[in-house]
């Protein structure tokens, strides 16, 4: 086992430093910020001084050398536009993101697991059909769409909730469903697929003719093992979300690392666009490894292989 | 006998003014909730911000050496009462307004103004106009506690223009005591400036509040506490004003008409911004045998645009027909009456006419015109207008190839030798602003990014005109003179259809009039941070029906 986590960490490092260096470049691929920080009049002297200031104005592979000098000293450089310690502005904002995930995580699984075993168990049936299409449905609509159109229903028309913002509970309500739509349709899909392939196993015929009750077949026997495949999953889940919180904070005005990160790629501000990525790359290897080992622990075959 | 009836009067005014000032203060009643969806940098140190986000937010709690003609808009009062040029163009005299206090009870001196500009040049300043003021200005000097003279190394008859919140944010106001005492550190994280709103809470990505002062020059505030509240997406902002979650949110023409079907009002703020278009490297010897080089077909492309159609339906009739490039109503040594007259006549729709002129320079059937669309973050009706244009284009026969630029991309494009412009036209815009000159330099100097009409190397007729009279304008004291200058310059660029105005655009705001009263902009100040103070509660002003 720990062979398998040392392997898993060392996997992890060779990723990030790709990572890290794909997003160095690439970011400066896109513009500079000092262009969206002056006017449409500013003078070429005024450009090159900003330039100056923000310490812009080595050659490329030079200022790739003290990124990567600083990074290994945990020092992910100072956000262009905040005047802040990039790490320091992704970490005042991941909490509000946490606050998002695990409620978004939650009503996925909630609604899609038992969809799933429903759909598994009514096969080609409508409740089957039903819920098929609300996994298209979860899958296909755009969570801008969405979550604009539970805005102008819950919010404006209703008025029942809240538009945007963070605040209390109600707060979180469409901004939840917002994000956590797509996950009832992977939960839904995914559990559906394994009960179908577990509903035909040995064991699973072998408690029948115990004579079980179905009940107990199915939640117990069935549930349990399909959930394995779910497990594999969750660790993608997280990632997606975190991913996906970028167009739901913009909608929402949340002030998480979603919107962090899309505000690094508008600015161009390039040290935060680096550390956002790098440590949402080191959350999201983290969650995947604890998944992994959470899995060889549930799954012996995984362990011994 | 006269130190007992001094201190009689003492007495008496400042029993007045704590009589007073409570009750000022218990007059300020709720919280005006501003939505917008950018707040630039979220930093209360003005030498951190650029120019939307110190209108935006900033502004609230610093005051400018130089402010606002709020009538007429343009360049007024401000810090500053008033300023005067000595006779040998050399030193500019700013005079302060007495009785001016930061929030913590400093009182703000001709220190003050020294310690700030010279804090816009210091060497942390991010400051867009750092290295120019480095250059220009030569000292600052401090005459007493109210008068401050600055000598600068040529005549810079823009200086007051500079340091108005009209123009740029580099006249922004800092308490030199203060910052001296705690730290740039602290500073950041406890501002205090001397404007009609104190700063409260600073949330990163989120909001900024402020508290209103008992009473200010600027107007005092109707409300007790702002909240300038960060919401990018500009359907959840009008969702928000329509809830009463926000009193005011800024938004784009696109949203205008459903905002006023929905039952809000829409301010309209004149003036703020020119959509243009313009053409890169036709002076290039490259390029004389391409149409775009020739000025009378740029005119005919100018003709070909049915302006009135654009503000009615891409901008929904808020905008209006433009002035001559970078030019307004409230332009300063500038004939706006006669440019105005010009104006209607030159950018009037003639397709008719636009097809002539091609036949007559010899594209009878039109030719082919690559286009670049882009527009600035929080302008994304400028892409609208492009494809608008572009499909005008189509009607007199250019067959038009339009490609659509993020606006981070487009700039890197306009520099060096400009190899992806050479030879296309694009999308621009350009801000309001009371001083043509700087654009004009932005646009047309050869040492300039942009370069229109010329380089260093290789600086055509139009251009070296272009660059004496530009030239003669900067050293020009005299208000007629520096009119007449002004024409002329804009009469060059007005012949060259380099640069060709397509409209005047506006600020846009959805209002909800249950949370606040009836109030006006500043005209060509897109942003309310100057406005915020005097915007009163919807019982004080209840709009009209």
């Amino acid at each position: 086992m720990k062979r398998f986590i040392a392997r898993r960490l060392m996997q992890g490092v060779v990723l990030l430093c790709m990572v890290a260096t794909i997003v160095f470049f690439l970011g400066r691929l896109t513009g500079n910020p000092v262009d969206l920080m002056l006017p449409e009049d500013a003078t070429p002297e005024d450009r090159t001084a900003l330039i100056q200031t923000l310490g812009l104005d080595g050659p490329i592979l030079d200022q790739f050398a003290i990124f990567v000098g600083n990074a290994v000293h945990g020092d992910l450089g100072t956000s262009i536009r905040m005047r802040q310690p990039a790490a320091e502005a992704f970490f005042d904002r991941l909490p509000n993101t946490l606050m998002l995930i695990p409620w978004a995580l939650l009503l996925g699984m909630m609604l899609g697991i038992p969809l799933g075993v429903v759909a598994a168990l009514h096969r080609g049936g409508w409740l089957d059909r039903a819920a098929g299409t609300v996994a298209v449905l979860g899958v296909a609509m755009p969570s801008f769409w969405l979550g604009i159109l539970l805005i102008f229903v819950f919010s404006v028309e209703l008025g029942w909730l809240p538009s945007s913002r963070m605040g209390g509970p109600d707060h979180y309500v469409l901004p939840v469903i917002t994000l956590g739509t797509f996950l009832v349709a992977g939960f839904m899909r995914i559990t559906r697929s394994a009960m179908l392939e577990v509903m035909e196993s040995e064991f699973v015929k072998l408690a029948r003719i115990k004579g079980l009750s179905e009940t107990t077949v199915i939640w117990k026997h069935c549930l349990r093992n399909a959930l394995i495949p779910v497990l594999t999953l969750w660790g993608v889940f997280v990632g997606n979300l975190i991913t996906g919180a970028i167009v739901t904070e913009t909608v929402f005005a949340w002030p998480g690392i979603g919107r962090l990160t899309y505000e690094a790629v508008i600015y161009r501000d390039f040290p935060l666009l680096q550390a956002v990525i790098i440590l949402e790359s080191i959350l999201i290897l983290a969650i995947n490894l604890g998944v992994d080992i959470l899995y060889a622990y549930v799954d012996p075959r995984i362990r011994l292989a | 006998m006269i130190r007992p009836l001094a201190r009689a009067i003492a007495l008496a005014v400042a029993s007045f003014v704590v009589a007073v000032a409570p009750t000022l203060a218990q007059d300020q009643k709720g919280t005006l909730v501003f939505a917008v969806e950018s707040l630039g940098a979220q930093t209360l140190d003005p030498i951190l911000e650029g120019r939307p986000g110190n209108a935006v937010y900033q502004a609230a709690m610093y005051d400018s050496l130089v402010g606002f003609d709020l009538k007429k808009g343009g360049v007024g009062p401000g810090v500053a009462e008033r300023w005067e040029l000595s006779a040998d163009g050399m030193t500019w005299t700013f005079f302060i307004r007495p009785g001016q206090t930061f929030h913590n009870g400093d009182k703000l001196t001709a220190h003050d103004v020294k310690f700030s500009l010279e804090r816009q040049m210091g060497p942390g300043s991010l400051a867009a106009a750092a290295a120019t003021m480095r250059r220009t200005i030569k000292s600052i000097d401090v005459v007493d506690d109210l008068t401050v003279k600055v000598n600068t190394t040529s005549p810079q008859i823009s200086l007051p223009a500079g340091l108005s919140r009209a123009v740029a944010p580099e006249g922004a106001i800092m308490p030199k005591n203060y910052i001296e005492k705690v730290g740039e550190e602290e500073f950041r994280k406890k501002p205090i400036g001397s404007g009609p709103w104190k700063f409260v809470r600073n949330v990163p990505g989120d909001r900024i509040e402020f508290t209103a002062v008992a009473k200010h020059w600027r107007g005092t505030p109707s409300f007790k506490d702002l909240h300038v509240l960060l919401v990018p997406e500009e359907s959840t902002r009008v969702a928000m004003v329509r809830t009463g979650e926000a009193a005011i949110a800024s938004i784009g023409p696109e949203t205008m008409l459903s905002a006023s079907r929905a039952g809000l009002e829409v301010l309209a703020v004149p003036g703020t911004m020119q959509a243009i278009f313009q053409f890169y490297g036709t002076w290039k010897p490259e390029m004389k045998d391409q149409p775009i080089a020739k000025a009378r077909v740029r005119q005919a492309l100018s003709l070909a645009i049915d302006r009135k159609q654009v503000i009615e339906h891409v901008m929904n009739g808020k905008a209006r027909m433009p002035y001559p490039f970078a030019t307004f109503v409230y332009t300063d040594y500038f004939s706006a009456d006669r440019w105005e007259k010009w104006a209607t006549e030159a950018y009037r729709y003639d397709p008719a006419l636009a097809k002539k002129i091609l036949a007559e320079e010899g594209y009878p059937n039109g030719f082919e015109l690559k286009f670049a669309n882009t527009a600035l973050p929080g302008t994304q009706f400028m892409i609208d207008i492009g494809t608008a244009i572009a499909d005008m284009w189509t009607k007199i026969g250019i067959k038009v190839t339009l490609k659509h630029y993020e606006w981070g991309s487009f700039p890197p494009m306009e520099r060096g030798d400009q190899a992806p412009l050479i030879g296309w036209g694009s999308m621009y815009r350009t801000a309001g602003r009371p001083d043509a000159t700087w654009r004009y330099n932005g646009a047309f100097s050869p040492d300039s990014t942009q370069r229109l009409l010329g380089d260093k190397d290789n600086c055509p007729e139009t251009c070296q005109e272009f660059v004496k009279t530009y030239r003669a304008l900067l050293a020009e004291l005299d208000r007629t003179k520096r009119t007449a200058l002004t024409d002329r310059m804009v009469e060059l660029v007005n012949n060259t259809w380099t640069v060709v105005p397509i409209l005047e655009g506006m600020g846009y705001y959805a209002i909800n009039t249950k949370k606040v009263g009836q109030f006006d902009a500043i005209t060509g100040r897109h942003e309310l941070g100057d406005v915020f103070e005097r915007i009163p509660r919807p019982e004080q002003k209840p709009w009209k029906k």
